[in-house]
This record gives structure tokens, sequence and C-alpha cells, in this order.
């Protein structure tokens, strides 16, 4: 389960941060609130990504065998993407201030 | 450096293939153990090779079946104001097929493909729950045509295949066309499920003998990505179905604003499943892509992790987009700015499959045959489908083109793109498993290019026609709108695409002959393990494998396997068996031994179907004597099933050992109830959300609830539920204890889950909040429903688990069927504490 975790952590970030900012844009409509919430969690977003970055990195390069390397490759890369992703859903912060 | 995930020594990998002869009785055995009845009898089969060819077939016919209406749809447009079909008529030809397209082909199919292909593409003798399988296609089969019937009588759902309320509400629907919709794509979905549970612990747990993830065939990965979307997202319209018959049937107002209700709820529940749907139906299709292109292509898949991870992102972001569906519904800026951002986002996951896709027909070398122009030509129509998707992910260019022919003419790029033009390949491609001669491929030319060049009249003009303005869903139209040209010929599009299928069935009907021993074979030249020879065992012997195109890698293997060379070569048992692996390295950890044919799956899809579909005609009673002949009929299916073995272990080949009765965490049974609970879960975590949102939109509605006093005799029937069932798993495996004293603790068990879900029950109706007065007592009496129907099943359960105990069948100190009981107990009774818990502390309902 926890190598289940950390290949789809990226992934998981990724959701957890979109379900957070409509959360937070539908509970407060209209609110500053919603998007102090919103930026925290982008903010929050982006820190996990980049410990899961690096924490699987560092696996990938310690990997046992082809198999290991390919599951933290996999896990990087979606860390990377999550990274990106979380950013770019986070734009429209920037748009409404 | 050898690695192992259970513990089990890679190194004896090293001793296959074996040498010597194997006994000569041992295939013969093994022939007799899986082989299927015939006549009448052969209903009864549930070799995944009948199934899934039913399966494909009944899709295929509801392909034909919608893409006739599509033609009725295009005929009666052709012209302004025609009178082909009247109103009423049309009105439920594009709901019919609409929803016939979605429910009854796209996401069938994929599934049929599914079980057709996977035992073989992962070299097991069959998916895990044969029964389940069959299960599945029967009640989609009998269910799906009895909905389809509709139709001729003028009772099909006429309200869109989204069916919004208010207008599917029985002031504005007052016939029972709504409710065929209701129940019978209830109905469907828990066939879908069904399905799906097979699909994700096959692919889990059945792979051969070192088919790690990062082996596995594309479509596999496909698959299981699918599976668990269906999981996710399906309960979803489960709960959404459920609600609008409620309050079409009982006169609670979940979506009637005036009582405290809101139609928009429908949407979000409607479009949590409808938007995940759309790539629940193009993933399979894209892992066909994947797999095809790189066979046909003859080299590996460029950027194999690439597009894994592009899979699995793309079910993420899949659950993330569904509001971009209701960017006209006034919902707050900030909210559809973030869902306008994450639906533009999914083009980066499907660009990376199309890069991928590129990339390997430019560095391999394809062939100028039937399937690859499928593929191609799916590719082409899939991108343009994409690009006008990123369009309508931008909100103000939405605001212009929503419900209109641009719309229509997008989704229809996206999916006969990503979903229908690889599943032709597929056929083309897989043919010569299945038949004794393959497809036409001069045929196939024409039919692939009349299908294209149809296509593309068809929906490239009607992307103009949307935009000059024509709305859907009007069955006619006025002259001189500028709306008659390009109408014309999207008509004359549709009936050339319809030509190329017309085609299509002349050569099925020419060269299909169904064969399990007799087929034309691998005559594209594919890598992967379907094509080792196989019959109804499905492969001799259970090969190793050691990478992702073992037939290019190894061309000794189909030989090996054929003369038992590895894995399972015979029947270790004289009953039909597979080998189960874990998860990510594909080690061996037990041998399943799996259900022959049987009736009882038949007959419980058709009483679970005649339940259903009897409500929606108001025939209660048939429909209640339905409902209950399907409980007798699924406890004696189940009845056969987890018996244990005289042999505890068994020699699976070069004197390997593994046991053939294991219980807990790593088995498939449990896997499956786990994922099942996943699924009930889902429907109760949308409950929930579905509370809150009636609860934010008209607070003023709401009362308070009963006190908390009332919560204490509830929450001490759950809790008391939940340690007599734990006591139980307990004194299992414990010696000490007798037989019956286990059991006796699941039995009041469920007696206890039932006391706190009486007195919960109870509690609100002396509250006198009423259901059909206000949303609040609609949600909080629908989640009571819910959790009704669990203390239900956890009532039948444990009597069934009793019964296995008096008949010895409960083995100690482990069992599976005692495990399932006692999960499913906890799962009822920490549902009907949440759900007493949550009713009682909503700050406003306090």
């Amino acid at each position: 389960m926890r190598r289940w975790l950390l290949m789809l952590g990226g992934l998981l970030v990724w959701a957890a941060h979109f379900f957070a900012v409509y959360a937070a844009a539908s509970i407060f409509p209209g609110d500053p609130a919603a998007e102090s919430l919103a930026l925290v969690a982008t903010l929050a977003a982006i820190g996990a990504n980049g410990i899961l970055l690096w924490w699987t990195l560092g696996r990938k390069r310690t990997a046992a065998d082809g198999f290991d390397e390919w599951t933290w490759r996999v896990g990087a890369i979606g860390a990377g993407l999550s990274l990106l992703a979380v950013l770019w859903q986070g734009m429209p912060l920037i748009a409404s201030t | 450096m050898s690695v192992s995930e259970t513990g089990f020594d890679p190194e004896l990998y090293k001793r296959f293939p074996t040498t010597g002869e194997r006994p000569p009785e041992e295939f013969e055995r093994l022939k007799r153990a899986w082989a299927a009845p015939s006549g009448i009898a052969r209903l009864t089969a549930v070799n995944n090779n009948f199934v899934g060819l039913w399966y494909v077939s009944t899709a295929f016919l509801f392909f034909i079946l919608a893409g006739g209406l599509a033609l009725l749809m295009r005929t009666q447009l052709a012209l302004p104001l025609t009178g082909f079909l009247s109103q009423e008529t049309y009105n439920q030809v594009f709901t019919m097929h609409g929803t016939v397209m979605m429910f009854l082909f796209a996401v069938p199919m994929m599934e049929a493909i599914g079980v057709m292909l996977l035992p073989q593409m992962l070299a097991a003798r069959d998916l895990p729950f044969p029964r389940l399988s069959a299960y599945a296609f029967w009640a989609y089969f009998v269910g799906g045509l009895c909905f389809f019937a509709s139709i001729f009588v003028g009772l099909a759902p006429d309200g869109g295949w989204f069916m919004y309320p208010p207008l599917t509400s029985t002031t504005f629907s007052p016939g029972i066309n709504a409710d065929m919709w209701l129940l019978g794509i209830g109905f469907i979905e828990i066939s879908a499920i069904a399905g799906a549970i097979e699909i994700l612990v096959g692919v889990l747990k059945t792979r051969a003998p070192g088919m790690t993830l990062a082996r596995m065939p594309m479509f596999a990965w496909a698959m299981l990505v699918f599976a668990g979307m269906i999981v996710i997202a399906f309960p979803a319209i489960i709960l959404g179905t459920l609600l609008l018959e409620l309050e079409r049937a009982l006169n609670w107002p979940f979506f009637d604003a005036t009582r405290g209700g809101d139609p928009l709820l429908w949407q979000h529940l409607f479009w949590f499943f409808g938007h995940p749907e759309v790539y629940i139906i193009f993933l399979p299709g894209a892992g066909l892509i994947s797999m095809l292109i790189a066979n046909l292509s003859r080299t590996g898949l460029v950027g194999y992790h690439l597009v894994v991870l592009a899979l699995l992102a793309t079910s993420f972001i899949s659950f993330g987009v569904w509001a971009h569906h209701m960017f006209t519904t006034g919902m707050p800026t900030l909210s559809i700015s973030f869902f306008s951002a994450a639906s533009v986002a999914v083009s980066l996951p499907a660009g990376v499959q199309v890069f991928s896709w590129i990339a390997t027909l430019a560095s391999g070398k394809p062939q100028f045959n039937t399937p690859t122009l499928f593929l191609v030509g799916g590719l082409v129509i899939f991108v343009m489908g994409g690009l006008t998707g990123v369009m309508i992910g931008l909100i103000p260019f939405d605001w212009q083109v929503h419900d209109t022919h641009f719309i229509v003419a997008h989704f229809h790029y996206v999916l006969i793109g990503g979903a229908v033009f690889p599943v032709f390949a597929a056929f083309y491609y897989w043919m010569g498993m299945t038949s004794r001669r393959p497809l036409s491929e001069r045929l196939g030319k024409w039919v692939f290019w009349l299908m294209f060049a149809g296509m593309h009249i068809t929906f490239l003009v009607m992307h103009l026609t949307g935009f000059m303005g024509m709305p859907r869903r009007v069955y006619t139209y006025l002259p001189n709108l500028y709306w008659e040209w390009p109408n014309l010929v999207s008509t004359a599009g549709a009936y050339i695409f319809g030509l190329g299928i017309l085609l299509f069935l002349f050569d099925l009907a020419r060269n299909f002959r169904f064969s399990i021993d007799d087929q034309a074979g691998n005559s594209y030249g594919g890598g992967t393990l379907e094509w080792l020879p196989n019959g109804l065992y499905n492969t001799r012997s259970i090969p190793i494998v050691h990478s992702r195109e073992p037939l290019w890698d190894d061309p000794r293997l189909g030989d090996d396997v054929e003369q038992g060379r590895y894995f399972l070569p015979g029947t270790a048992t004289g009953l039909r068996e597979t080998l189960i692996t874990s998860p990510l390295r594909a080690e061996p950890q037990y041998v399943q031994i799996m259900p022959g044919p049987s009736v009882w799956p038949l007959l419980a899809a058709v009483f679970t179907a005649g339940f259903f579909l009897l409500l929606t005609v108001q025939a209660y009673t048939p429909a209640i004597v339905c409902g209950i002949l399907t409980i007798p009929s699924v406890m004696r299916w189940l009845w056969e099933t987890d018996r244990p073995v005289p042999q505890e272990t068994v020699d699976v080949g070069a004197g390997i050992c593994l046991p053939t009765y294991v219980t807990g965490p790593s088995t498939h049974g449990w896997w499956a109830i786990v994922i099942l609970l996943v699924v009930l879960g889902m429907v109760f975590l949308m409950e929930i959300f579905s509370y809150f949102f009636l609860f934010g939109i008209h607070t003023s509605y709401w009362t308070a609830p009963p006190g908390f006093v009332s919560l204490l005799p509830v929450l001490a029937g759950y809790g008391g539920g939940a340690g007599l069932a734990l006591l139980g798993r307990h004194l299992l495996a414990r010696e000490g204890s007798t037989v019956w004293s286990p059991t006796t603790q699941l039995l009041l068990a469920a007696g206890a889950i039932g006391f706190g879900f009486a007195v919960d029950l109870l509690s609100w109706r002396e509250h006198g909040l009423d259901p059909t007065l206000s949303a609040q007592g609609a949600i909080v009496y629908a989640m009571l429903g819910w959790q009704g129907l669990m203390v239900a099943l956890a009532i039948l359960m444990a009597p069934y688990l009793a019964a296995r105990t008096s008949v010895g069948l409960v083995t100690r100190p482990h069992n599976t069927t005692f495990d399932v009981v006692t999960l499913f107990l906890l799962y009822a009774a920490a549902q009907g504490a949440m759900a007493a818990v949550v009713t009682r502390i909503t700050p406003g309902a306090v």
C-alpha cells in the first residue's frame, strides 16, 4: 500500500488540491476567505509535491532493481506533473486579485 | 539482486521451462475440467471465451440499434419543418440514442472486450469471479433489451440522456418514461460495477508470474484504471437515480426548490459521474490504441511509463472537471475558473499519449492494413475533438456554444475517435483469436474510408451549424435560417457512416465463424500473451513473463507453454484453477479453485432485471416476487464457492508447491469485498455531499433534529454490532471455541446493527420529520433508507453464514465467507453510526 501511495502520491495531492479549492470557492462564494483558503491549499500542495519529488527521486537513485526504479520514476514524474498542475490550477487566484 | 514482494524466491523462475515429457493424460484432464456445457445448457457456461463473445456481440447490437436511432434523427433534421418524426417521438429517439450509446454500448463494450481478452492477455485461466462476469452479462443483456424495447411502445424516456429535473419531475414528465430511464439505467449500473470488480481484481491478482506492473500490456493498464474509475464514479449516478425516483414515486423533494430542494444537486451528482464517464469510455480506447499501435508498428510503445502515468493522471483529473458542464448555471466565478483551469489541464496527459502514439508510429514499421487505418484515423478524429474540448473549457466560449450543435460535434469527435475507431481496430486485429477466418482486408479498407469520411461529413459541418446558433434537441427548425445546407450535409454524412457499418456487418456475416480451437491466429504478428495457443482453459501452462512483448522476445514460448513446461501444466486438483499472483511484481501466491458452469448467475440476473423493470411499469407484486427470488438465486450461486479441497498444497510445476486455500488481505475474495465496500462507501459519501449541499442552499427549510440523547442507543447498537463482529472473527481463530460460537457472535452482531437502525428510524419518526415536506426530511429518510438496505443485507448474510456453519463449510482458523460477512457488518455499523451523527450535529440542524 505504501508503494502505491508513493507512486500515486503526486496525483493524490493534485486531486486533494482541486477538491480543496472547489470547496473553498463554493462554501464562501464571493468572500475573500475563499481566496485565502485556496491560496493556503495551493501552497500546501506545492510543498507536498516538492517533498514527494525529493523523496521519490532519492528512492529512484537507490532502487534495488529495474522494477523498483520504474515505480519511483513513475512516482517522481507524477509529483512533477502534479506540481505543474497545482501551479496552473492556482492561476485563477492571481486573476481574481 | 533478487527482490521479492511476498517472500517468493524469484530464483525459482530459473527452473522454467521444465524439460521432459508431461504425463499424456494431463492435458485431457485439463480440457475436461474447463469443458463448457453444450446445447441449451451452454447458456450456463461461465468461461470467458463464451461470456466475452456474448458480451461483445450484445454491446455491438446496441451500437447498431442506437446508430439506427441516429439515422432517424438525421432524417428528421435533413430539411426544415419535416414531419418524419413527431416531436414526442423525436424526444424519445434522441434520449434513447444518447442513453444507449453511453450506457449500453460504450461502457459495456469496453468491459466486454476486457472479459474476452484480459485472461488470455494476462495468461490467466479466467478472471477470478467467472460467475460474476456471467451475472454482469446476463443482467445487462436482459435489462438492456427490455429497456430498449420501451421505444417500440412509446414508453422510452424523453428527458435527454442526463434527465435534468425539473423537466423530469412528475409535473413535467408525468408518465412512466422517466421511470424507465431511472430504474433501467440504475440497474444496468449494477452490472457495470460487477464487471468492474471482476476486472480490478483480475488485473491485479491473476497476471502471469513475472508480469510486473512495468510489463503489463497497456490495455490491461487501461482496464485497471477504467474499472477503478467506475468504482468511484458510478455510485454518484446510482444515488442520483435513486433520489430522483424517490422524488417521483414518493414526492420527496430533493430537487424541488419550493420545498428546500435544488435541481442543481442532480446536475452535480450526474456530472460527477457523467464527466468521468467520458474518460471511462476513452481510456480503454486509449489502451487499445497504445497496444495495437506498438504491435502493428512492430516496436515497443515509446514512453511506456509516461503513457501509464497519463492514464492515471487522466483518471484523477477527470473527477475534478464535472462542473464544466455547468458553466451557465450561475455558479460563483472563482469556482468555475478553477473548473476551467482543470478542464484545460486534461489536455496535458491526453497530449502525452498522442505524442507517444505518433512517435511509436514514426519509430516502427507500420503496415498499411485495416486496423492501422482505424488507429490512425481514430487518432486524427480524437485530436480534432480534443482541440474543440480545450475551446469549450474556456468559460466565455462555452457560454456562446452551450447547448448548440457545436457541442454535439465536439463530443462525437472525442468518442468516435477515442472509442469507436479503436474498437473497430480491435475487431480486425483480434478477430483471428475467435474466428476461423479473419475479416477481409479489402472490405475493411472500404469500411474504414466510409466511416472516416461519413464521420467528418456529419460532424465537421455540425460545428458550423452550432456556430450559426442551432440548439441541440430541437426536432425541427424554420427555413431561411441558413441551417438547411449544413443539416442536409450532416444527414448525408450519417448515411455514409451507416453504409460503412452495413459493409462491416456483411463482412462479419461472410467471414466470422466462432471457434475455440481452430482460430485464424496471429495474422498481424502481435507479441503479447493472448496469441499463445489456447482453448477453453485459455493457456495450457502459465508462462513466466520477462518483457512487455514476450512472444517477440522468446519465439519458443508458445511451444513451451503448449507442452506444459510452465506453471500449472494441468489441473492439480481436477477442478478449474488459476494462479493468484501479487499485485506489484506478480509473484505466485496460491492456486485459486474456480467455479464451473451454473444456472444460478443467469437466474439471479433475470430476477434482478425483473425486479427493476417490473417496478417501472408499476407491476409491484411480480416485482417483489422477482426481488425475493433473486436472494436465493444469489445464495445458491455462492453456496458452491469458498470450499477448500483435500489437497492443502499442490505442485504447480518444477517442484514448486503453493497452497490451495488462503484467507485474509492478500486474497482475491478480500479484495473484491473491499472494492464493493468502496462502492457502497462512495454512495454514502455522495449522500453526505447531498445533505450538506441541500443544507447550504436553503437553510431556512431546516429544523432541529432529535436530541443527542437519542443518539446514545443508536451508537450503542452499532458499536455493539461492530464489537460482536470482531469478537466472532477472534473466536474463529481460537482453537478452544466451539463450532458455533464465532457464527453466533455474527448473528448477534447483525441483530445489534438492526437494533441501532431501528432506534434511529423511530427517533426520526417520533420527532415528526416528514420526508414529503422538506428537502431535509427527504435526504434524512433517504440516508435511513440506504442504511436500511445495508441492515437488510447484513441480516441476510448472517443466517447464510449460519447455514454454512451448520454443514461444516466454515473452515477454521480462517474462512473467506466469514471474513466477508465480518467486513460487511463492520462497514454497516460504521456507516449507520456516521449517518446518525451527521444528521444530528449539522450546525443548522441543532
